[in-house]
């Protein structure tokens, strides 16, 4: 195998590391178990050198040899002055920096399972020439081949596949713990071009937890007269609580920070616990998002873009994931927002697909589809069920065992819909067949094998096999993975929207398949087994089947068939189940969601069986 | 292939000069050339799917993945309700009772029942006061001269927890930097 090539975000305050497995970009887990770094070293009294999170934890006890954002010095003749084993070392902003590298390297050596050598490193797209090669000689120093230096928002729009499109302008966005960086590229023929950059390299999610602390800090005071500034255990449960309560906030509208037995006084034990709600925590911040937004409109400037000409805006950054920031964004730039990828992984993705290009890995990848929306088919009740859900990658080949809805059915129909929705009749009809000259059977008995195969091209090839005769017939259906975008998206908006209805409907049409199955179970215990029955208790029976097979003759509410079973079950439950299973066998057990299911067939071979069934037409 | 074409062809050319060789040959490359042709696209095919396949395994390891770590939560969760059953209980008995003795024994039952959940998980505190300072299980919140020798620690804030050779949480700590320069001058 060709070796890999790491992709590393060498951030201020955390950096992390990706690689391309099998053409799809991975992050890292560090030897801590985390999936980013703190960007901190450390010189311990011995000498002995610390770097991560580690680093951080000590930094108290050693501030003089604790280093971080080593980042803001790359490229100037700034020198740490370490002392430590009774000297005093000097250490270049590189070699800091190539310690954290290595690392990042060993946590990768560890994941891969052999060695690493050469990376591909991102700067933010303001760095100049020193800059740049002081970071490229700090791999070198850390063992790496640097193979390239990307900036840090080309590398977020490769891990959208931006680079993939038609030439388009894209605004990158990035807000991270420390800094905040605005650029606009330009993409075309595969190539990117920064028309301008702009930032604050002191505006974070630090500062966030910051004015979140500081407003405990003082309610508290307000409320009790202490001040908790002095009491650094106090404040450092603060901070974190200041830190989770925001990670929440992004979440939930309302959250309680609880931090009981803060501190003491003379009255004894004092608990602070106050609720903040996500306007109150916006209000908090809004000066600083405002602040980023105002450049943003600087950057645009420089640019000489206005915002209608974004097509592609990418979140980075951690705290992108606070939704008035997308707000803010969104309503700034009218073009489409990217934020699916981890935004405090996305860099590092990119850099780790920059570098699968220049191993030549990529183009040993071939590329390959994916289904945009589900394929099903149309089984009794008009219910729609999938044989391959969406987002599967093609070619694939998928096969589900189905049977029959009616005693001596001749033949099946098999109606093959695209979409998200429960309910066939709301998916979109891609093609219909028939499966005739089925022998005569009971219901449930025949065994109809469906094969969904969609080739490379998007071609979707479906076949039914009656396993009996042999028979079989199918339809072969083009471009069912070529779609419109828009459509997609569409689709797929409809489905959420009507996700809850669609729920109704698709329980409403199990329901009814397993009153009918119960009623037909019912009715032929009674044919087989009544003569042993007594004859009050048969006419009991019989009055309830016949007002069950009315309710669904009525199309009867979801709760009146489930009162109506309820009802039959309760009267015949002995005389039903047994015969039950000498006509049908035990239950299947599997699977009791979406369609019809759960009645009827055997499962022979206690393989892929799905004993959904067809209505009769 | 038309017959000017073939010409140009070396192997044609030599198939020329052996003018009743010359269509078995051909004949027979073509039959290769196919049956080559077949095999190439049965075997990109295959590499597709191959590929394809792998594609949807990953996806598959990521979602059985998240699923198996909601039911792991779901297990931990289980395991800790009984506590949290028992917190209520004994809430609504001093409701009940006002016996602040009953609720302090009950409470403090309770906390055993605790401390015994977190034993049988492997849950161990950490050894912080006295003890030389490690980042790998504590984290420094002060740091402040004393008699005490450089890097013990002095004061712990907030208990920390290892589980095996995991570290759930550091302690929070203060730690000594030793006695002060003048301290040290006069000694």
């Amino acid at each position: 195998m060709r070796e890999k090539i790491i992709g590393i975000d060498l951030g201020t305050t955390f950096s992390c590391v990706a690689v391309l497995e099998g053409g799809s970009p991975t992050v890292i887990t560090n030897s801590e178990g985390e999936r980013i770094t703190p960007s901190v070293v450390a010189f311990t009294e011995t000498g002995e050198r610390l770097v991560g999170r580690l680093a951080r934890r000590q930094a108290i006890t050693n501030p003089t040899n604790t280093i971080s954002s080593i980042k803001r010095q790359m490229g100037t003749d700034h020198r740490v002055k370490i002392h430590a084993d009774g000297k005093v070392t000097e250490y270049s902003p590189e070699q800091i920096s190539a310690m954290i590298l290595q690392k990042l390297k060993q946590d990768a050596e560890a994941h891969l399972g052999g060695k690493v050598s050469k990376a591909v490193i991102t700067v933010p797209a303001y760095f100049n020439d020193s800059q740049r090669q002081a970071t490229k000689d700090a791999g070198t120093i850390a063992g790496l081949e640097v193979m390239r230096i990307i900036n840090e928002p080309t590398a977020a729009a490769l891990a959208y596949g931006l680079d993939k499109r038609h030439e388009q302008t894209i605004l990158v966005y990035d807000l991270g713990g420390g800094t905040f960086d605005v650029s606009i590229l330009e993409i075309g023929d595969g190539v990117f071009d920064v028309l301008a950059t702009d930032g604050d390299t002191r505006l974070g999610g630090d500062d966030f937890d910051q004015r979140v602390m500081d407003w405990l800090r003082d309610e508290f005071r307000k409320d009790t007269g202490i001040d908790l500034s002095q009491d650094a255990s106090a404040m450092q449960r603060l901070r974190d609580a200041a830190e989770s309560a925001k990670k929440e906030l992004s979440s939930r509208m309302e959250t309680t920070i609880n931090l009981p037995y803060i501190t003491a006084d003379a009255a004894g034990p004092k608990h602070l616990e106050k609720k903040v709600t996500r306007a109150k925590f916006e209000s908090m911040i809004d000066d600083y998002l405002q602040r980023t937004i105002s450049i943003v409109d600087a950057t645009l400037r420089e640019a000489g873009k206005t915002a209608d000409t974004i097509h592609q805006v990418v979140l980075v950054g951690g705290s992108t994931r606070i939704p008035k920031v997308q707000e803010l964004v969104g309503q700034r730039i009218p073009g489409k927002i990217n934020r699916e990828i981890n935004p405090d992984e996305v860099v590092a993705a990119g850099a780790a697909i920059q570098g699968g290009v220049l191993a030549g890995e990529v183009d040993e990848i071939v590329l390959l589809d994916v289904t945009p929306l589900t394929l099903s088919i149309e089984t009794l009740g008009g219910v729609a069920t999938p044989l391959i859900e969406r987002n599967t990658t093609i070619p694939t080949e998928k096969t589900k065992t189905f049977t029959t809805a009616d005693d001596n059915q001749p033949a099946v129909e098999i109606h093959v819909v695209q979409g998200e929705r429960k309910m066939a009749s709301d998916n979109k009809a891609l093609g219909k067949f028939q499966l005739t000259g089925l022998p005569p059977a009971p219901r449930g008995i025949p065994q109809i094998d469906v094969t969904f195969n969609i080739d490379a091209d998007g071609i979707l090839h479906v076949t039914a096999k009656d396993k009996a005769t042999e028979k079989t017939s199918s339809i072969t259906i083009k471009d069912s993975s070529h779609l419109d975008s828009n459509e997609i998206e569409r689709m797929r908006k409809e489905a959420s929207e009507h996700a809850e209805e669609d729920r109704r409907k698709a329980e409403h049409a199990e329901v009814r398949n397993r009153a009918d199955q119960l009623t037909y179970s019912a009715e032929k215990a009674m044919s087989d087994l009544g003569g042993k029955v007594d004859g009050a208790k048969r006419s009991e029976i019989e009055d309830r089947i016949r007002a069950l097979r009315a309710k669904l003759d009525q199309n009867a509410s979801t709760e009146e068939l489930k009162r109506g079973m309820d009802d039959l079950s309760k009267s015949a439950q002995d005389v039903v189940s047994k015969a039950y299973e000498q006509t049908q066998g035990p239950q299947p057990s599997s699977d009791s969601g979406g369609a019809s299911r759960g009645n009827g067939s055997v499962p022979e071979d206690g393989g892929d069986y799905i004993d959904a069934e067809y209505d009769k037409k | 292939m038309l017959p000017e074409e073939t010409r140009q062809d070396p192997m044609a050319d030599a198939a020329a000069a052996q003018p009743d060789g010359a269509q078995v040959v051909e004949v027979d490359l073509r039959a290769q050339l196919a049956a080559k042709d077949d095999e190439v696209r049965s075997l990109v095919d295959r590499l597709k799917r191959l590929q394809a396949e792998f594609e949807n395994y990953r996806k598959r390891i990521l979602r059985d993945l998240a699923a198996a770590e909601e039911r792991t939560s779901d297990r931990e969760i289980v395991a800790f309700l009984p506590l949290y059953d028992n917190l209520a209980r004994a809430f609504s008995a001093y409701a009940r009772d006002a016996d602040v003795g009953a609720f302090v024994s009950g409470t403090e039952r309770i906390f055993g029942q605790f401390a015994q959940l977190l034993d049988q998980k492997g849950v161990r505190r950490i050894a912080a006061m006295g003890e030389p300072f490690d980042p790998s299980l504590h984290e420094a919140l002060l740091s402040i001269h004393s008699q005490k020798e450089k890097n013990v620690i002095l004061e712990e804030f907030s208990p920390g927890y290892v589980r095996g050779d995991r570290t759930l949480q550091p302690s929070t700590v203060t730690v000594s930097q030793g006695p002060a320069q003048e301290e040290k001058e006069e000694q």
